[in-house]
């Protein structure tokens, strides 16, 4: 019972429009971008992801062919909250984000960032695990050693400077796509931001792996840390929502479908 | 216009494509890479060009960027692929508006985005062509040190192959577009959906 009023506040808490996979982090070019985590790649691994078919399942030719789409018979809910997280963002993360942007320099903002990445670890590693990418849970540990020493309990990232080992962004919501579950429909959670059912599940098992659940006891010295880490998570992105919203003619449907394509390539990856 | 050493790494590229495949590597000539690495090296040496800097030159820079995008950007496969279903009950004339409206929404987008992002590099992963079509996988490395994966699908119209889908992480700009699209038109009408594109054109 404890655990999962935990749980309920600590995911309700975690002050962010967009949770961290989500397609809002924009790339360059295109209004849905979002950023990604490599491993190196070796030739092997180049070769054997050439010898996949090219086109996936869906065969481009002239036929005009449908993506699937999530399925979404929360709407009505989801728009409103989708409304609310918008004024959220506009009203209270932006301000608050920019500000703490300009009075803390970049490199320090930038080690901050380094450090709760490297602090969530566990979650990555379990789920390369679950996922039976051994390689990549190796380059976990190793990146979790290295930097947790020589880059000094994480604010540097020695094994990506040095050593060009990648972190694998995995969680337990790619982890359950791996194996075969769906997304099931549509989640826009307030604060949380896009998800869907399968991602939910997925984000209270990433909650368990954290090690700031455990670390942490408190509850309201938890969730403040946590809103840290999204505050200045937000201070670099300041500006991507804008240019998103700019782009598109319904930021709903716009956001939902990028929501999925983006989840789904994930978990191809 | 490809430097030396991207050569040897297509040409690498391409043997092991041959080595999988079976396939001699010349029936992989790399012509819609070439030509979409000739589009975007213009692209990126006009935005490194000391001379198109300052606030005086904001305008005419970002023609010379878009008459660059125009060559290589089939703003009408776009158009119709995003329209989808829709596409073939329209009028000759309203096809033209829309084109034109979607054109410019997607110009100002692009223009947008690769002024306001800095690149350190852009890495040409693979290629692979079927006939008229060809995707070509980009990765994008930002000056933050991310890595943003970039997928171009192309097909052939002449001697050009002309992009008319980009994909940025697994999401498609086209699918993404078809969906609001086909929402707007099934829960309102392709007026409103011309509306809603023009008041964008306004607004920004």
């Amino acid at each position: 019972m404890k655990i999962l009023l935990r749980l309920l506040l600590l995911s309700t808490l975690c002050l962010t429009v967009f949770p961290s996979p989500s397609p809002a982090d924009h790339g360059a070019i295109h209004p849905f971008g979002a950023s990604a985590h490599y491993m190196v790649l070796d030739p092997p691994v180049l070769a054997a992801q050439s010898s996949k078919p090219f086109w996936g399942e869906e065969e481009e030719t002239e036929l005009e062919e449908w993506a699937d789409t999530i399925r979404d018979p929360l709407e009505p809910i989801n728009r409103i909250f989708s409304h609310v997280n918008d004024k959220l963002y506009f009203w209270a993360l932006k301000p608050v984000a920019s500000g703490y942007k300009a009075v803390v320099p970049e490199d320090l903002r930038v080690g901050v960032k380094n450090f709760f990445s490297n602090l969530a670890t566990p979650v990555r590693l379990v789920n390369c695990l679950l996922q039976a990418n051994f390689k990549a849970a190796g380059n976990e540990t190793l990146r979790f050693f290295l930097n947790s020493t020589l880059g000094l309990a994480g604010f540097l990232d020695p094994a990506k400077k040095e050593l060009g080992i990648e972190k694998k962004d995995e969680d337990f919501g790619q982890t359950l796509g791996f194996w075969g579950m769906g997304p099931a429909f549509y989640i826009e959670w307030p604060l949380l931001g896009a998800s869907s059912l399968r991602d939910t599940f997925g984000y209270a098992g990433d909650i368990l792996l954290d090690p700031k659940t455990y670390l942490v006891q408190s509850v309201p010295l938890n969730l403040s840390i946590r809103i840290y880490d999204q505050v200045n998570e937000i201070s670099f992105r300041i500006g991507e929502y804008e240019d998103f919203k700019k782009s598109v003619l319904d930021p709903y449907i716009a956001k939902r479908e990028a929501y999925h394509q983006n989840r789904k390539h994930k978990i191809k990856n | 216009m490809v430097p030396p050493m991207n050569r040897i790494h297509l040409i690498l590229g391409m043997f092991c494509l041959a080595l999988i495949f079976g396939k001699p590597a010349a029936a992989l000539a790399g012509e819609p890479l070439d030509q979409l690495k000739g589009s975007t090296d213009k692209v990126l040496s006009i935005l490194s060009d000391p001379a198109m800097k300052g606030p005086g030159k904001v305008k005419e820079r970002r023609e010379l960027i878009l008459k660059t995008v125009d060559e290589r950007f089939d703003w009408e496969e776009m158009a119709r692929r995003s329209l989808a279903r829709h596409w073939a009950q329209r009028t000759p004339e309203e096809k033209k508006e829309f084109i034109s409206l979607f054109r410019e929404l997607l110009e100002r987008v692009y223009a947008d985005r690769v002024e306001g992002y800095s690149w350190n590099k852009i890495h040409y992963d693979e290629e692979r062509i079927d006939g008229n079509f060809a995707a070509i996988k980009v990765k994008i490395f930002t000056a933050k040190d991310q890595v943003i994966q970039v997928e171009y699908r192309v097909s052939k119209k002449g001697n050009h192959w002309m992009v008319y889908d980009i994909s940025v992480e697994g999401v498609s700009l086209v699918n993404n577009y078809r969906t609001q699209f086909n929402e707007i038109i099934v829960k309102s009408s392709y007026q409103e959906l011309i509306k809603r594109l023009r008041a964008k054109s306004v607004q920004n």
